[in-house]
């Protein structure tokens, strides 16, 4: 083999084995990627709160079982309104535990109400972190599959965020990178397209929306089911603003 | 074989690549920094608060006196972003890049944060109540004449609660200071028309002949004038308006004009009479005056050509109405009376007072109206310090130091007052003079009422509230702190007020009748009015009275050439800095100056005929030497200016205010001579003559225009290395 070309072959050889690596590599599907378990100032109990209840145990007595099925929304009031979920004020804790006696003298409540009285807010720490130069937009997220579509508000939570459910504190669950968001985008998702009339026609109802968001332009034709589908939001601006 | 091709360094060359693919190939998986930032919750959310989602309250905007009202996009809970309310008649919901840029007089890191009392050189931090005591301490049996109190313009129930105190203490000492006021064209205007300002209709003139007024970037209120101009260039009955200039100095008004003329400096009222005389249309006394004004001498005095002349009167017969201001180019001299006094006579002439020039509305509350400031205060001020008239003087957020001139010697002067109170934003010129510096709330941290001085429409108090919690604990706003004052006076007086919200709320709800809300109940009023950010009155119009009287308008014949001191120094006023003191926030310093492009630095102007004269080219150093003092900058080379004129912007050239201000340019006040308009005694900020002197240093001048890569005068900067390795003086 002559000289010059032994360089640019074992080069291409190298950085195809790289890449055929760094493709398995990357996660493009919604496998779970762990976060660290991080340390809370109070060690929350997700499980409790919005864990599904124990059947057996219709009367929810035994903490370490049983959940109370909370709407995550119930708590998280401001991921339908806002970009960000922001966290609940201490207050919305406390109007609920003012009036449960039982746990009152618990070791977490009892920290939870010495934060109350002194007035201070809790220091959290952020468990679910993005670059500053994405912008992710919870709202819109919650409007299109708990509001149009009508999933269920922990399953579509649990996209990104995991099985809340089942832990304490949060731990991230899903690597939440730029490629894990585009394996969701990219997906052949199904749509519907409104008609002369405005009216939708046929397919899973998106709403009353008839326009498009910035969905990309639907298949010409519609797939073996007769089902019509479009790619999700493809838009560099849509997070990079 | 293939093992015995393969050598050594291809394989490391090899094996590098692959690194840099592994790296590649990694991204995306790491800036996820789980666990590290603290994220705070509120304790008790109010209803309207989301995370995320922007909330917008009204105010009013303190950079400069023109009073226009903002809008403050606020997200949890801190100011962001303004924007003008468009209920003001005054703006419009426009903004200035001044006004856009007070976010960072709110957040600058130079602010002063605690109350700090002179020990030696150093400033103790103390409490506010041991400031307090010391205030009162320090007041006891010293006599009401011997106190003496200098602001800039106050108006609202500042002013009323400012008087209160001063009546306390039996002190009639109240200097109002401007560095940058019309204070002659308001004396001019006083005489002519019988208000300081009347309301100029420049939206309903077909030709404006402006003699130095700098409308859209720094004169009186230029947010308003602008829009009005929008209007004035749309045209009135289809005739697009005419916009004429007529300046030592170009400004930006004057960039923006069809004709723009470089008179030469102080003629400006001998170039007014000439155009009288050549409309030909003054009878009886202004015929009089103006007969000897023929073109050829005003030509030769001005400098204009008479074909000029010729042109500006025919498009002025041609078209009416039109409108004539006298602007700060015009009053900056001994005769600055005279000249706006001579430029407002055209206006007669051309039969504008009434079309134009209509009479303004008044503020039905007179205790409210603006006090509005001047430089003759401060030499008053000034004498009277030097003295040693005064024991206690209480400075109120203005820098005298850095704008009075340096022949004023202010800082000694202030030195002989006893006992020096500065309440102020941050450590500038001045506070740092102080025995007792106390730090003041900014004005999106401070509760206020103001009254514009330049009113539009309908009269109005502009309302000032916080947009946000306080950024440092210890900061308080004047008026709290006058209200503590005043009540160590008279405690029984002002018991019932906790703070000056309380006041404030209290006095306006005193007067909700007159205020427009009669069919309110109180909280439904006030909370009407802190959310519409402006109460609108309806006061009667103050009518014009005054009359075109040529008695005693004599102008001067042109200065002889000086043959020391040739030149004739404009220190001008830009539309960025004004008087200097916004010069501490980056965006004013970063943001271009709209004629030369030149940021952070100052310059000084000269036309390119002078600056061939004397073997100047851009970017020489040069000095700059009055009877007073010297100075060294860099020369910009500038057909916008008269050939025996050079320009220096002030608000630059700050020995303290911070880091964003300090050792930034030069300060033309530090040069500027002591000489007074002759009627109204202001400071006459064009009289000052300088030669000009080359230092030998050259530097590339950092200016936005020009072609890209900074290629000047033939020489290009290095673009090899980094800009903070680059000695600008070595590239040229």
């Amino acid at each position: 083999m002559h000289r010059y070309l032994r360089f640019p072959a074992m080069l291409a050889c190298f950085l195809m084995a790289v890449t055929c690596h760094a493709a398995t590599d990357q996660p493009l599907t919604t496998e779970d990627a762990l976060g660290p378990q991080i340390q809370q100032p109070i060690e929350f109990p997700h499980y409790r709160h919005a864990g599904n209840r124990n059947p057996v145990d219709p009367t929810n007595s035994d903490p370490t079982k049983g959940g109370m099925e909370i709407n995550c929304q119930y708590c998280h009031t401001y991921a339908r309104r806002s970009l960000t979920a922001g966290i609940p004020p201490l207050q919305k804790c406390i109007g609920c535990h003012q009036n449960i006696p039982t746990v009152r003298d618990k070791p977490r409540i009892v920290e939870l109400f010495k934060y109350w009285d002194a007035k201070k807010a809790i220091p959290w720490k952020k468990v679910h972190d993005l670059p500053d130069f994405v912008r992710f937009n919870h709202e819109r997220h919650i409007k299109r599959f708990i509001e149009q579509q009508g999933r269920p508000v922990q399953e579509v939570c649990g996209y990104c965020h995991g099985q809340v459910k089942e832990m304490t504190t949060a731990r991230r669950q899903k690597p939440i990178t730029m490629g894990w968001c585009r394996s969701c985008h990219m997906k052949d998702h199904v749509v519907v397209v409104a008609n002369k009339d405005g009216i939708p026609e046929g397919g899973t109802p998106l709403g009353k929306q008839d326009y498009w968001y910035t969905f990309q332009k639907p298949a010409e034709k519609r797939n073996a089911a007769g089902e019509l589908t479009a790619k999700g939001p493809n838009d560099c601006w849509l997070c990079h603003k | 074989m293939i093992d015995s091709e393969f050598d050594r360094r291809d394989f490391l060359k090899v094996l590098g690549w692959g690194g840099a693919a592994v790296a590649l190939s990694g991204c995306g998986n790491t800036s996820i920094e789980d666990g590290k930032e603290t994220i705070v919750s509120y304790v008790q959310a109010k209803d309207y608060v989301i995370p995320g989602v922007a909330v917008y309250f009204n105010s009013t905007c303190a950079q400069c006196d023109a009073g226009c009202s903002i809008t403050g996009k606020i997200r949890e809970g801190r100011v962001l972003k303004l924007e003008g309310n468009p209920e003001s008649p005054i703006n419009k919901g426009r903004l200035c890049g001044l006004g856009q840029a007070s976010v960072q007089h709110h957040y600058n890191p130079d602010r002063v944060r605690e109350p700090l009392l002179r020990q030696g050189d150093k400033g103790e931090a103390i409490s506010w109540e041991k400031a307090y005591g010391l205030i009162n301490e320090k007041l006891s049996g010293v006599k009401g004449e011997e106190i003496a109190f200098i602001t800039g313009d106050v108006s609202g129930h500042q002013k009323v609660l400012l008087g209160n105190y001063m009546d306390s203490l039996g002190s009639k000492n109240h200097f109002v200071y401007e560095a940058a006021a019309p204070a002659v064209v308001r004396a001019a205007n006083l005489k002519a028309y019988g208000v300081e300002m009347p309301r100029y209709r420049i939206d309903k003139a077909k030709v404006v002949l402006s003699f130095g007024a700098d409308f859209l970037g720094t004169w009186v209120s230029p947010v308003h004038f602008a829009q009005q101009y929008a209007a004035f260039r749309k045209g009135v009955d289809g005739q697009r308006g005419v916009l004429i200039q007529a300046e030592s100095k170009m400004t930006l008004t004057g960039a923006n004009a069809d004709r723009w003329l470089a008179v030469r400096p102080g003629t400006e009222g001998i170039l007014a009479l000439g155009i009288i005389n050549a409309l030909g249309i003054a009878t009886g006394d202004v015929a009089q005056l103006v007969k000897d004004y023929d073109k050829a001498r005003v030509s030769r005095d001005t400098g204009v050509e008479p074909s000029h002349i010729d042109k500006i009167a025919a498009i002025l017969r041609l078209r009416s109405p039109s409108l004539v201001l006298a602007g700060s180019a015009a009053e900056g001299y001994v005769h600055g009376m005279q000249n706006a006094e001579a430029i407002n006579l055209l206006n007669y002439v051309l039969g504008n007072v009434g079309k134009t020039i209509e009479s303004p509305v008044s503020v039905p509350f007179p205790q409210l109206a603006p006090s509005k400031g001047n430089t003759a205060s401060l030499k008053r001020l000034n004498d009277d310090l030097a003295a040693g008239k005064y024991k206690v003087l209480f400075n109120i957020a203005t820098n005298p130091v850095f704008t009075a001139p340096a022949s004023y010697k202010f800082g000694d002067s202030m030195a002989k007052a006893g006992f020096k109170v500065a309440f102020a934003h941050y450590l500038d010129e001045t506070a740092l003079q102080a025995d007792l510096v106390l730090p003041l709330d900014s004005e999106m941290e401070d509760w206020g009422t103001h009254v514009p001085e330049y009113l539009t429409e309908t009269a109005q108090i502009n309302i000032q509230q916080p947009l946000m919690e306080r950024l440092h604990a210890n900061t308080r706003g004047m008026g709290d702190i006058l209200l503590a004052l005043v009540k160590q006076r008279k405690p029984e007086e002002y018991k019932a007020f906790d703070d000056y919200y309380g006041y404030l709320r209290g006095a306006m709800l005193q007067n909700k009748g007159a205020l427009g809300g009669a069919e309110k109940d109180d909280d439904n009023f006030w909370n009407d009015t802190l959310s519409n950010g402006i109460v609108k009155l309806s006061g009667p119009s103050s009518a014009l009275s005054g009359k075109a009287d040529v008695a005693g308008l004599k102008l001067p014949a042109p200065r002889e050439a000086d043959k020391e001191y040739p030149l004739r120094l404009i220190a001008s006023v830009t539309s960025n800095l004004r008087d200097g003191r916004h010069t501490n926030q980056p965006w004013i310093q970063e943001s271009p100056d709209p004629l030369t492009t030149i940021v952070w630095d100052s310059w000084i102007e000269m036309h390119p005929k002078k600056a061939a004269e004397l073997g100047i080219v851009e970017g020489d150093i040069v000095k700059v030497t009055s009877r007073t003092g010297s100075i060294s900058a860099q020369v910009y080379v500038f057909p916008g200016i008269h050939p025996e004129a050079v320009s220096i912007p002030i608000g630059r050239g700050h020995e303290a205010m911070g880091r964003y201000a300090k050792g930034y340019g030069v300060n033309p006040f530090s040069i500027m001579d002591s000489v007074f308009e002759s009627t109204t005694g202001e400071l006459a900020m064009h009289e000052t003559n300088v030669n000009i002197a080359k230092t030998g240093q050259r530097v590339i001048v950092v200016k936005d225009e020009g072609p890209v890569g900074g290629k000047q005068m033939g020489a290009r900067i290095a673009v090899s290395r980094s800009t903070d390795q680059v000695d600008l003086s070595k590239e040229v």
